[in-house]
């Protein structure tokens, strides 16, 4: 296991440039040379744009998206599509992590309490998927279910606790000049990228999602895959609302709805990441490592178009305008490979 | 009273929905005095005008196999549009900017779904996100607002005791729809494609035309749902009315539709919808606050969804009993012949 991690390790250092040749089509191609003339664009025409404070500024508003993107990216990966109640499972979980916390819980009681909640709600969706139900259909209706949850627990009030707490390191903290969450992030994208390349539950969830009945016949049912993603996504969303939770010491049921960030809602803006990372939303092809580069994409192109003085009409038409670009690239490239199943 | 039962044996999708109804609606109708009377049935019909044509888009992409994500950002659009092109263009021709772009949003995605041979909810995640876009840009990140209210007015002006404009026009859509689902070729295809994709396209279905109806009339109806609200009230949002899509998904299927498609119906959907009314109104009776409505809608979703997979699991149970049974059947006898075969064979 450990030679077989080293080794992997190197040939993902030595043989990078080769890989990016022979294995990605055109599309990544297209995103790279996209991404390039984005970055040149704005480069050139926002004065601002090409300092280290920007840069950093660009990763911390990815973190957050990213985070939960990366948790999303295991589902998508699996063959289930998406959730469409990420940011539900957000709310419920900010509001159990600052009711915990001002209920005077130190950090890692409550931190613990939330994991637990979003493990609860993640692996009910996971079973009633893995049972046969639709993806979208079994988390339309758990974010129905969810947010509903949250609001009646919290009042549908915001709230909030006092300065000094326990969480303060991880909202506001940061370490060798970059904040906690972005450190978060980085770590947390480069763990799900080996666990999906170098541990067998990561090729695990390539076969479910790339050929399920192959999957069956050896014996992978998507069953305890299901369940098994979608723990790992709720996951994901919890951690994102215990660190924005502990950046603004407060927590109210819409933090992650329509007004959060610039570009709608939460939920969108992750699948929108997925999507536009590259992913095949069919499953069985795609990587953390592109949900994470699509988070830092998105928010570097927001990030300009912000610092172009554009309102948020435009940018959520600039978002919705990447995801169905690349949809259609990506239908196109790919086509025939799983269509219509 | 045998052919009613016949009837519910097999409609028994349809008949579970309307004693769902029936139930909902005694329920509250016995604990509220106020429930059951003429002027909240003009509320519910009221709102049945809007959520009967998401509950009825939703329905039909449902039976074609797929599903428009993207319903409640069309209908916000549609809104903004109408509401703000009243005041210049006059009601009509705002209505009618409205509903057609609606619809032509519904036709270009219906022809990307058939030509790239994506799933819907693929390509109307994009789309949600994309319109939502296109309606903050057309409201200019502002709430837009009529000056003018006589259209609100005329909109809900009470006719024939228990309707307004709105919902004869709906109910009207309702009879029309119908009647295309079950008696055109056009209307059979849709259900072709969602029951039986692989066969509809062998047997000489062209994937396009259907997938172009149904996403038309899916835009149609959002586009005129949101108009209908937006010129009710006067005012529009461009980053409200998200919450139709959950509405809709629990309409339709409470009215029978089955996720894998080809099952379902405009009178489940029209029977669907009024049950959420049903609920609603009268949550709202009982002074919930809105966030519970959402609550009870997810969890009647869920339950919904249960009780369709574990049938679903429960079937696939019955039908592997039963050809393992058959195979046992089979072998039987063939066994015997060969047994005896090789005994009569000398060694």
């Amino acid at each position: 296991m450990t030679s077989d991690l080293i080794g992997g390790a190197r040939n993902a250092a030595t043989g990078f440039v080769d890989r990016l040749v022979r294995d990605y089509s055109g599309l990544v191609v297209c995103l790279i040379a996209l991404f390039l003339i984005v970055f040149i664009a704005g480069m050139v025409t926002a004065p601002n744009f090409l300092t280290i404070f920007n840069f950093k500024t660009i990763i911390r508003d990815a973190a957050l998206v990213g985070i939960m993107a990366v948790g999303l990216t295991f589902v998508t990966l699996s063959g289930n599509f998406f959730l469409l109640s990420m940011k539900e499972t957000a709310a419920l979980s900010i509001i159990c992590f600052a009711t915990s916390m001002s209920a005077g819980y130190g950090f890692e009681i409550s931190f613990l309490l939330t994991m637990a909640i979003a493990l609860v709600a993640g692996a009910a969706q996971g079973a009633l998927i893995g049972l046969g139900g639709n993806p979208i259909v079994v988390t339309l209706g758990a974010a129905g279910l969810l947010f509903g949850l949250g609001s009646w627990w919290s009042d549908n009030l915001v709230v909030s606790f006092r300065r000094p707490h326990g969480a303060e390191w991880l909202g506001t903290g940061s370490f060798l000049g970059l904040p906690n969450i972005t450190i978060a992030f980085i770590l947390i994208a480069v763990t799900a990228e080996l666990v999906l390349r170098y541990t067998k539950f990561g090729r695990q969830v390539y076969l479910v999602g790339a050929n399920r009945a192959a999957g069956r016949a050896t014996g992978h049912e998507n069953f305890a895959m299901a369940i098994k993603v979608c723990i790992i996504a709720s996951l994901c969303s919890a951690f994102v609302a215990v660190a924005f939770s502990a950046q603004v010491s407060s927590a109210h049921v819409n933090y992650f709805s329509s007004e959060f960030g610039s570009s709608g809602d939460m939920t969108i803006m992750v699948i929108a990441t997925v999507m536009v990372g590259g992913n095949s939303i069919m499953g069985g092809f795609g990587s953390t490592l592109r949900s994470s580069l699509g988070a830092i994409f998105i928010s570097t192109v927001d990030n300009m178009m912000v610092l172009h003085g554009f309102n948020s009409g435009p940018r959520v038409l600039a978002v919705g305008l990447m995801i169905v670009f690349s949809i259609i690239v990506f239908a196109l490239v790919r086509r025939g490979a799983r269509a219509q199943e | 009273m045998n052919g009613i039962r016949n009837w519910v044996i097999n409609n028994h999708d349809l008949a579970f929905a309307i004693l769902l109804a029936v139930c909902v609606y005694g329920y509250f109708g016995l604990t509220n005095e106020f429930f059951a009377t003429h002027r909240t049935t003009f509320a519910i019909l009221e709102r049945f005008a809007v959520l009967g044509l998401v509950g009825l888009a939703l329905t039909l992409c449902i039976i074609a196999g797929e599903i428009d994500l993207s319903i409640g950002s069309n209908a916000a659009l549609a809104a903004v549009i109408a509401v703000r092109f009243t005041d210049s263009l006059g009601a009509v021709s705002a209505i009618l900017i409205a509903l057609g772009i609606a619809t032509a949003i519904g036709i270009v995605q219906g022809y990307f779904i058939a030509y790239l041979r994506v799933r819907a909810i693929v390509l109307t995640v994009g789309t949600l996100m994309l319109l939502r876009g296109v309606a903050l840009f057309a409201a200019e990140e502002k709430t837009v607002m009529l000056t003018d209210f006589r259209v609100p007015d005329f909109i809900t002006t009470k006719m024939f005791g228990y309707f307004s404009p709105a919902s004869i026009l709906v109910i009207a859509m309702f009879i029309l729809v119908g009647l295309f689902m079950n008696f055109t070729r056009f209307g059979r295809e849709i259900y072709a494609i969602g029951g039986a994709r692989k066969e509809a396209l062998a047997a000489g279905v062209n994937l396009k035309r259907p997938m172009i109806i149904v996403f038309a009339i899916s835009g149609f109806c959002a586009g005129l749902g949101g108009v209908i609200i937006g010129l009710r009230s006067g005012t529009a949002q461009a980053l409200g009315l998200q919450y139709l899509l959950l509405a809709g998904t629990v309409a339709a299927f409470i009215g029978g539709v089955s996720i894998l498609g080809g099952k379902g119906g405009v009178v489940g959907a029209a029977i669907g919808t009024l049950t959420v009314n049903f609920l609603n109104t009268g949550l709202v009776f009982n002074v919930t606050p809105a966030f519970m409505v959402q609550l009870y809608l997810g969890v009647l979703l869920m339950i919904v969804i249960m009780f369709q997979t574990g049938s679903r699991i429960f079937d696939q149970k019955q039908r592997r009993k039963q050809i393992l049974g058959d195979v046992d059947a089979r072998r039987g006898p063939l066994l015997a012949r060969r047994l005896a075969a090789a005994r009569r064979a000398p060694p």
